[in-house]
């Protein structure tokens, strides 16, 4: 049941993501120009000509000189080999710039995502049960500040008490000396070091509306007879909270799930520039910006295809966790 | 016995034929020689390496020089540390250009053709020798060839024929144009004009169909890469691009080379190491660098380098950080964090130009843009000093455009006329000029009836000091009766609108203040996507007159000028040449200044030795590349 469920959801990606395809490719074509007129202006500002002939010849290079559509149907025969194409900007296999970025990434984001779990979960069962409680009032005013901070200027805050009064180094995931390294054991020692500052610039305003989420789901749940019944039957409050109403409640952190994936690229682009993380956010904006088709183009596409997959892992874990939501 | 037999074969190997110097290395080079895996110094020099003065003082080897790149995309940021390693190369100064990695030169009589001396024995950073074979490489395989270049860059064309060369003998070349083409040398000496030195033929000819027959099958095994061309410049690098850095592979001349997976977009940090082959030596002899490492950190957003600058783990940047408003910020923390404030000259001559559009679309504007008086008037009715103070810190004096005071080609007219504030002699002017009539709001109306009115198109996302000082120049404006419309627009918007010639008034930068002869566009209208008062000007200058529309008599006559001063060989001459372009300028007064453009900043390490006090800042001459960084060293 649940495999034939799984199995229509994959083959309802392919149509899913062959639109995707034709979205992105013309919602980065919208703007007015193409890479050539950004790439061009972007000379002229240090006051670089670029004359017409090479400008000609970089318009037929990158096949810019050529119709949409073709320049469409090009780009999908040559993804359909899993051939990505070059990166305009970088002059470099635009295969090799997505991976490169995509580990540290995943990694950045299970990381803020078991901290904002670790933090919003016990945080919130306790504004719930001791509800207008001192700690309740704590704890909603921090969540409230926490949602409220745009994670930039907290991240520039933070950066610049470090500078000024600690003298750490600023932003980044290592320190100078592991940056071209290769793995080792001090390499994994120095990114903890450096991760809890991203992690907690990120997590924050997750964590503070996942306190909220909890508080209020949870309050619902703990009016309802079933609890009354089981504390009649002299189960442990404990137990009792965490057997029934929790597990309940805890229906949104799952479905987060599915958007973790999607965070992964897009998430946080602004904080992930300021704290120079190398991340893969940073790099789809400039992509982005400067109407690298190629680059932009498979980031999207890879952005839709997390998503998707995203949605249905937190679908299935859903399903087994909470009885009472079925496939259909 | 023994001893004294060292010391004979020391002082033999230490001498080399022609140069009066004993050489000498870096430690970590000479500890690989005594290793056997590096030839001796002597054997990796050319026979006369160019011998650098140093600035101050003779130096020591060895240290890191740390540089934070701007995110992706900042490879020029490498370009001028490294410097652009060309035929011809900037005097510190600014002044003229000198030979780099050729020794020497000689120009036919009418200057079309320049035969290039090269230093015999000098190689490539991989130990091949580098030779006129190179050159030709370069002419004959790429520039000539169709795939490569469908269109050969401008540079090396002149009227219409495409530069040829000539092998002399494996160390003279000579490069032939069809016609006198005087500023070759100055060309050559621009950051993107290397490419007669940048590709290795012994390393490059592997990826070229004519060396490697089989050069289709690599590009077939290669991912994204399509043709032949594309292949080449992933391994070979190409001026403008990432990719240069890419290939710790690719042989250079340069003073650093790349090490590991160098320069792309996965990038935290981008390590240089010395060149061991590097074909300067100090006038002790000394093989340059005397740095080891450069060591540049990525970085994506500006305020995070300002920290790394004020953290003190910057060692020589003005990059991304060299706005004025950083100044009173590295002042604080200079002395906590060891380093001093580096001054830049701007090289532009003013922070903005305000370009009236000479060619309107509307002959009603046309004929009120284009009258002189109408422009002097508006000119007049800026109160600069009030924008200096508010917008720029007090920083600047009130300026038009053109060279800067103490450049050699200085005109006192095109820079400082009609800059005094005299709003009444601006009434007076506007009233004369037959636009006397008002509107019930104390507005000047137009022949046709219509409000005297501009729109204003600047790019306020990457110059917000732009936006404030035209609120400012709105309220001097208004009060003698003219009211604009100022628009902030995205830039690629801002390039469209000009280039289709919709606009009113454009304002941009206004570069020429150190390099007038390289950057020409406020004075001459040959620039396409700039020259804002004149599109249609510059299309038919660069057409020849069969598209965009013919000039005024007086911008003809500038053109012309332009063309000779091109075609000119002696120094001088060319200087005169110019000295005409800009007088005339001056008299027809065509786009306005505000204030000229104040010195920029950066930061160096306060141990660093061998950096000038006083650096130009521009990108014609890469910063700080001409000032040598390879004979920078730390103190102690």
């Amino acid at each position: 049941m649940i495999w034939r469920y799984i199995v229509k959801r994959i083959i309802w990606m392919v149509p899913f993501l062959f639109a995707v395809s034709v979205v992105a490719f013309l919602l980065i074509q919208a703007p007015p120009g193409d890479y050539l007129t950004t790439y061009i202006a972007k000379l002229g500002e240090s006051n670089e000509v670029l004359d017409q002939a090479t400008i000609d010849n970089l318009r037929r290079r990158f096949g810019l000189d050529q119709p949409l559509y073709v320049q469409y149907l090009k780009w999908v025969a040559n993804l359909l080999q899993g051939d990505f194409g070059m990166s305009f900007e970088w002059r470099q296999p635009v295969s090799d710039l997505v991976w490169e970025r995509m580990g540290l990434t995943f990694m950045l984001s299970f990381a803020t995502l078991l901290f904002t779990w670790a933090v919003a979960f016990p945080i919130g069962v306790y504004s719930a049960v001791k509800k207008y409680s001192i700690g309740d009032y704590v704890a909603t005013t921090i969540g409230f500040i926490g949602l409220a901070t745009p994670n930039f200027l907290l991240a520039l805050i933070l950066m610049y008490i470090g500078v000024v009064y600690f003298g750490t180094d600023v932003g980044g995931l290592f320190s100078n000396e592991y940056k071209n390294a290769p793995w080792s054991m001090g390499k994994v020692i120095d990114l903890l070091k450096h991760l809890w500052l991203p992690v907690v610039v990120l997590g924050t305003s997750a964590t503070a509306s996942l306190i909220r989420i909890m508080r209020a789901n949870l309050l619902d749940e703990l009016s309802k007879p079933y609890v009354d019944t089981a504390r009649a039957k002299g189960l442990s409050e404990f137990w009792l909270i965490m057997k029934y109403p929790v597990r309940v409640a805890l229906n949104p952190f799952i479905s987060t799930i599915g958007w973790v994936l999607p965070n992964l690229v897009s998430g946080a682009v602004i904080t992930a520039i300021v704290l120079s993380l190398p991340t893969a956010g940073p790099l789809m904006l400039q992509a982005l910006l400067s109407q690298d088709m190629f680059l932009a183009g498979a980031f999207v596409l890879l952005l839709s295809s997390l998503t998707v997959i995203g949605m249905l892992i937190s679908d299935i874990l859903l399903v087994l966790l909470d009885p009472r939501v079925k496939y259909e | 016995m023994r001893v004294g037999l060292i010391s004979a074969t020391a002082l033999l190997v230490g001498m080399v034929p022609g140069l009066a110097l004993a050489l000498n290395e870096a430690p970590s080079l000479a500890e690989q020689v005594a290793a056997g895996s590096l030839p001796p110094v002597e054997e990796r020099l050319p026979a006369s390496p160019e011998v650098i003065t140093p600035l101050n003082e003779v130096g020591t080897y060895g240290g890191t020089l740390r540089r934070v790149l701007g995110g992706s995309n900042d490879h020029n940021s490498i370009l001028r540390i490294v410097s652009p390693q060309g035929l011809t190369r900037w005097k510190a100064d600014f002044s003229a250009v000198i030979p780099n990695v050729a020794e020497s030169w000689d120009v036919n009589e009418v200057g079309s053709e320049f035969t290039f001396h090269l230093r015999e024995g000098m190689k490539w950073s991989d130990g091949h020798p580098f030779t006129a074979d190179d050159i030709m490489f370069f002419v004959e395989d790429l520039l000539h060839n169709e795939e490569f270049y469908p269109n050969p860059p401008a540079r090396f064309v002149v009227d219409g024929e495409t530069m040829t060369a000539e092998k002399v003998d494996d160390h003279t070349v000579t490069l032939k144009f069809a016609a006198p083409y005087g500023t070759f040398l100055t060309e050559l000496a621009t950051p993107l004009a290397q490419e007669p030195v940048l590709w290795a033929k012994h390393f490059c000819q592997q990826f070229h169909p004519k060396y490697n027959p089989d050069v289709q099958a690599s590009v077939d095994a290669t991912e994204a890469v399509e043709d032949w061309p594309s292949l080449f410049r992933l391994n070979c690098g190409e001026v403008e691009a990432p990719n240069r850095w890419a290939n710790a592979e690719r042989p250079t001349l340069d003073p650093w080379i790349v090490t590991g997976d160098g320069y792309s977009a996965g990038s935290t940090q981008v390590v240089m190491e010395r060149n061991p082959y590097f074909w300067q030596v100090d006038t002790d002899g000394n093989q340059l660098p005397y740095i080891d490492t450069l060591e540049m950190n990525v970085a994506v957003d500006n305020q995070t380098i300002v920290l790394e600058a004020i953290a003190g783990n910057i060692d020589m940047q003005r990059r991304r950080i060299d706005n004025l408003s950083n100044k009173p910020v590295f002042a604080e923390n200079a002395d906590k964090a060891g380093f001093e404030i580096l001054n830049m000259t701007n090289s532009s001559a003013n922070v903005m130009a305000i370009h009236f559009n000479h060619t309107h679309k509307d002959p009603v504007m046309r004929e009120l843009l284009r009258n002189k008086d109408v422009r002097v008037a508006l000119s007049l009715a800026i109160d600069r000093e009030e924008i200096i103070d508010i917008v720029y810190q007090g920083q600047g004096e009130p300026y038009q455009i053109g060279p800067r005071p103490d450049h050699v080609l200085y005109n006192e007219q095109l820079g400082r006329q009609y800059t005094e504030f005299d709003p009444d002699r601006a009434n007076e002017l506007l009233d004369a000029a037959g636009y006397a009539e008002r509107d019930s709001e104390d507005y000047r109306l137009l022949p046709d009836g219509r409000r005297m009115a501009f729109n204003i198109q600047y790019t306020g996302i990457e110059q917000p000091d732009w936006g404030d000082a035209l609120e400012i120049i709105a309220q001097h404006w208004q009060d003698v009766g003219v009211e604009i419309n100022t628009g902030s627009v995205e830039r690629s918007i801002y390039y469209s609108r000009g280039e289709a010639n919709e606009h009113d008034i454009m304002v941009w930068g206004a570069p020429g203040g150190l390099d007038p002869t390289l950057s020409p566009r406020d004075v001459i209208s040959v620039h396409p996507q700039a020259s804002w008062y004149a599109i249609p000007w510059a299309r038919w200058y660069l057409s020849g007159g069969t598209e965009g529309e013919e000039p005024t008599p007086s911008m003809k006559e500038r053109l012309a000028l332009y063309d000779a001063f091109k075609k000119e060989a002696d120094q001088e001459k060319a200087l005169d040449i110019f000295r005409q372009i800009h007088q005339i300028a001056a008299d027809e007064f065509e786009i306005i200044g505000v204030s000229l453009a104040p010195d920029l900043v950066g930061v160096v390490n306060k141990n660093l030795r061998n950096v000038p006090d006083q650096i130009p800042a521009s990108w014609m001459y890469p910063d700080p590349g001409p000032t040598l960084p390879q004979t920078y060293f730390y103190a102690g």
